[in-house]
């Protein structure tokens, strides 16, 4: 008999704690959200349209790769080693009275690759 | 509270949170009504895909649960909020490689919860036996108040006074309101074993509530 009084003052405990339960802190939660927000999945990846556009190009490495190959493709335009065609002075004119001649001619006869290997012919 | 400033006992124990509470026995806490679809289950796959409404609505569903159970089981109101804040975290960062249907979310984030009370009730006891948590705002100061809360105080004293795992399974199962089936999954054992450990909490509780049934307005009860 003793034990069923204290099986019910028990129970009756339980039920006071489980209708009480303790008030979450505003700090806890704002803390939690914040966190769900940090590492929400599609935040992880997101940032300024920069930072993504500089993602779906490959990062920073990918980026430096481009800007070399980008100034080295620059450079041989301007000053192609001896052996290429100088198609920078073909296309911005700015050779020969003769190679701009034949520049506007491969315009116009729609082939200007003949047309730079007639420059050659011509130096 | 910022994001990672959880305490340093807590820091500590991420490093030693137990099992991984995604494998092992939790497989053995699916759904027992397997129609009955779990509701945080869907708001986690939401937030996954980023909606940030999903993540309010199962944090305002989640944080509650599990602050009230750590709270209990630690009797410590800043390590339990460290705890849930990093539970929570945890739940935010396994959202993308949830497996639905094999584990409740809530049975999921409740053992993250006991591994980390379990393991700073540990470092607790090995820095200071004194040095054990207090009881919240313990009974004697409960003169002039109202009786439930001077219950409430008693019985929160005297689960302090019950081995950890004890402590856990008589919470769980008894306030929390979960079934034996659920703690088997949090606490990584079976059903046989939660039965053992909320019957001998509950003895513990009565022997260490004997004596105050007066006290807490129990005297004619039954």
């Amino acid at each position: 008999m003793d034990r069923d009084k204290a099986d019910q003052s028990l129970d009756a405990l339980f039920d006071a704690a489980r209708a009480a339960p303790p008030d979450v802190p505003e700090a806890l939660m704002a803390a939690v959200v914040a966190d769900a927000a940090a590492q929400m999945p599609a935040a992880r990846g997101g940032g300024s349209l920069v930072q993504r556009a500089l993602a779906a190009l490959g990062g920073l490495p990918a980026l430096g790769g481009m800007v070399t190959a980008t100034c080295v493709g620059f450079w041989l335009g301007l000053a192609p080693p001896e052996g290429l065609p100088d198609v920078g002075e073909a296309i911005w004119a700015l050779g020969t009275e003769n190679t701009t001649e034949l520049a506007m001619v491969d315009v116009y006869d729609g082939g200007w690759i003949s047309g730079i290997e007639e420059g050659f012919e011509d130096e | 509270m910022e994001s990672g400033a959880a305490s340093n006992a807590v820091g500590r124990a991420r490093l030693s949170c137990g099992p991984d509470p995604d494998k092992g026995s939790l497989m053995d806490a699916r759904l027992s009504d397997q129609a009955d679809r779990d509701a945080d289950a869907d708001l986690l796959s939401r937030y996954a895909a980023g909606d940030a409404a999903a993540a309010r609505l199962l944090a305002a569903r989640l944080t509650p649960r599990l602050y009230a159970y750590a709270v209990r089981v630690l009797a410590d109101e800043a390590a339990a909020q460290d705890v849930v804040q990093e539970a929570m975290l945890r739940v935010w960062k396994i959202a993308p490689d949830w497996r639905a249907g094999e584990a409740r979310v809530s049975t999921w984030a409740y053992r993250v919860v006991a591994n980390l009370c379990t393991d700073l009730l540990r470092k607790q006891r090995t820095v200071a036996l004194d040095a054990v948590a207090e009881p919240i705002d313990p009974a004697p100061s409960a003169e002039g108040r109202m009786q439930d809360a001077a219950r409430l105080d008693a019985l929160q004293a005297a689960l302090t006074t019950l081995p950890d795992r004890q402590r856990q399974a008589v919470v769980l199962r008894h306030i929390e309101g979960l079934s034996n089936t659920e703690i088997g999954g949090i606490l990584g054992v079976g059903v046989e074993a939660v039965e053992s450990l909320t019957a001998r909490g509950k003895r513990g509780l009565t022997t260490a509530l004997s004596g105050q049934r007066a006290a807490l307005g129990f005297e004619d009860d039954g």
